[in-house]
């Protein structure tokens, strides 16, 4: 008896623990618009700060203690942005020597002082266009420096880090995402293509702009299209399992997606926000935006809000349950996406 | 019996044009065919008929306004003839409009 009333106590206090943590979870937004980032409060759903930063932004990492934003400007500069301080503290350009490059896909390493990017480049020579293939480089965010690369596929423009590659403990694997997935092992000092997952073939069409892999709680995912549905593909970034998620019925379209928190729904969004069934692979309910299209949608911690943004310059706040907006956000410019940081 | 051609050049501007185009040689190759064909300076991500319509009905077209899908096309040049492109010709194309419903009227490029 006094087992299962220290047990019951015990699971008492964890589920309150639990409780607790979620309750306490502070959620912070960032909409990565033009020439600015905008903090918007997620209690309150108030926009508390501006951030300049220059150039139109696009690929965004924020740093394992969270407390730097990573957001790359004109697809060459790298800024660094202190989120306490609320301001870019460092910027890189990965152009340079005579070259103009161009970053499609970009994630903080895990040593934290360098970055992992994929390159497109180009030059003149002699007054002919010189085009280098495209790279998955390892650089420097002190000066922007190529430590090391490799080549991979023309079309790549998404990079998801996965800790433990293959089922290797620690042996941390880029995945390039383009018109298949294409895995690197970076694990070692010379970067080398363990395998392919394939997409092209099957006819996947895929607009892997969108990061969201932390807000998902370590899985990226991105819809793809085939000529006859519509499809949600995940990568687990511990295991670096891919799951394919064919959908029933015909399909709706979105830019991208965003799991629940309980992992049970998915929601998608385009000129439409969907929610989507992950267990029957179904769509539950569609219903128009009313300010138009959004290029991204993020989920409040506890599951209980849902924002779509970027494209345009509103943010709308709509409840998870009902579906109704509860609120639309006029920000200072447009933007690309609208990022997540729970604390 | 004579093959009549599809086409003929009628008058002098049509004929100008017909001599312009004899002995052209191909200008177009799909992007699939060996590197390195992709072109920097406009899109590099693989992204056919993301743009046509899905719908037979309301809303006709994607992005509604079409305004909302401005930057998003300009910076990466998705649409090179129609908007500026981030890439090489208007990297600050969005200092002079950040906001496309707010500013569009003091949007200039060539």
């Amino acid at each position: 008896m006094y087992k299962q009333k220290v047990s019951l106590l015990l699971i008492s206090a964890v589920c309150a623990g639990m409780i607790s943590a979620t309750a306490l979870a502070k959620d912070t937004f960032y909409y990565i618009g033009y020439g600015m980032i905008q903090v918007v409060d997620g209690d309150s759903d108030e926009i508390v700060a501006d951030i300049p930063v220059d150039g139109w932004l696009r690929e965004t990492d924020f740093s394992a203690d969270r407390k730097f934003l990573f957001a790359v400007g004109k697809r060459h500069l790298i800024h660094k942005i202190d989120l306490a301080e609320k301001r870019v503290v460092s910027t890189i350009d990965v152009s340079g020597a005579g070259w103009d490059r161009f970053i499609y896909g970009f994630d903080l390493a895990p040593d934290g002082k360098s970055a992992f990017v994929n390159l497109l480049a180009r030059t003149t020579s002699k007054g002919e266009a010189v085009v280098a293939a495209p790279m998955l480089a390892q650089i420097d965010l002190k000066d922007g420096r190529i430590l090391r690369s490799i080549e991979v596929p023309w079309g790549s423009a998404m990079l998801v880090t996965v800790k433990n590659g293959n089922g290797i403990k620690n042996a941390t694997t880029i995945y390039v995402i383009g018109k298949d997935i294409v895995k690197v092992d970076v694990s070692s000092e010379e970067m080398k293509v363990i395998g392919t997952y394939p997409m092209f073939e099957k006819k996947w069409n895929i607009l892997p702009l969108w990061e969201n892999t932390m807000e998902n709680g370590g899985i990226f995912m991105v819809n793809y299209y085939t000529p006859e549905f519509m499809g949600l593909v995940s990568i687990d970034s511990d295991s670096g399992e891919i799951k394919d998620i064919p959908l029933d019925g015909a399909p709706v379209f979105a830019y991208s997606v965003m799991l629940s928190p309980d992992k049970k729904k998915v929601y998608a969004v385009m000129d439409e926000l969907t929610v989507i069934d992950l267990e029957t692979r179904s769509y539950e309910q569609s219903i128009p935006i009313p300010g138009g299209t959004n290029y991204a949608i993020n989920v409040s911690s506890d599951g209980r809000k849902v924002y779509v943004s970027g494209g345009g310059s509103t943010t709308t706040v709509f409840d998870a349950e009902s579906l109704k907006p509860i609120k639309v956000l006029q920000m200072e410019t447009d933007g690309m996406d609208f990022r997540r940081l729970s604390n | 019996m004579k093959k009549k051609r599809p086409i003929q050049a009628l008058n002098e501007k049509a004929r100008a044009i017909q001599s312009l185009a004899e002995g052209e040689e191909q200008t177009v190759e799909a992007l699939q065919e060996g590197p390195p064909t992709m072109p920097v300076g406009c899109t590099t991500i693989f992204d056919t008929g993301w743009e046509t319509n899905p719908r037979p009905t309301y809303p006709v077209g994607n992005c509604q306004a079409s305004a909302k899908d401005f930057h998003g096309c300009a910076g990466d040049c998705w649409w090179p003839a129609q908007v500026p492109d981030g890439l090489t010709n208007h990297e600050d194309f969005d200092k002079q409009c950040p906001n496309v419903a707010r500013d569009w009227r003091v949007l200039k490029y060539d």
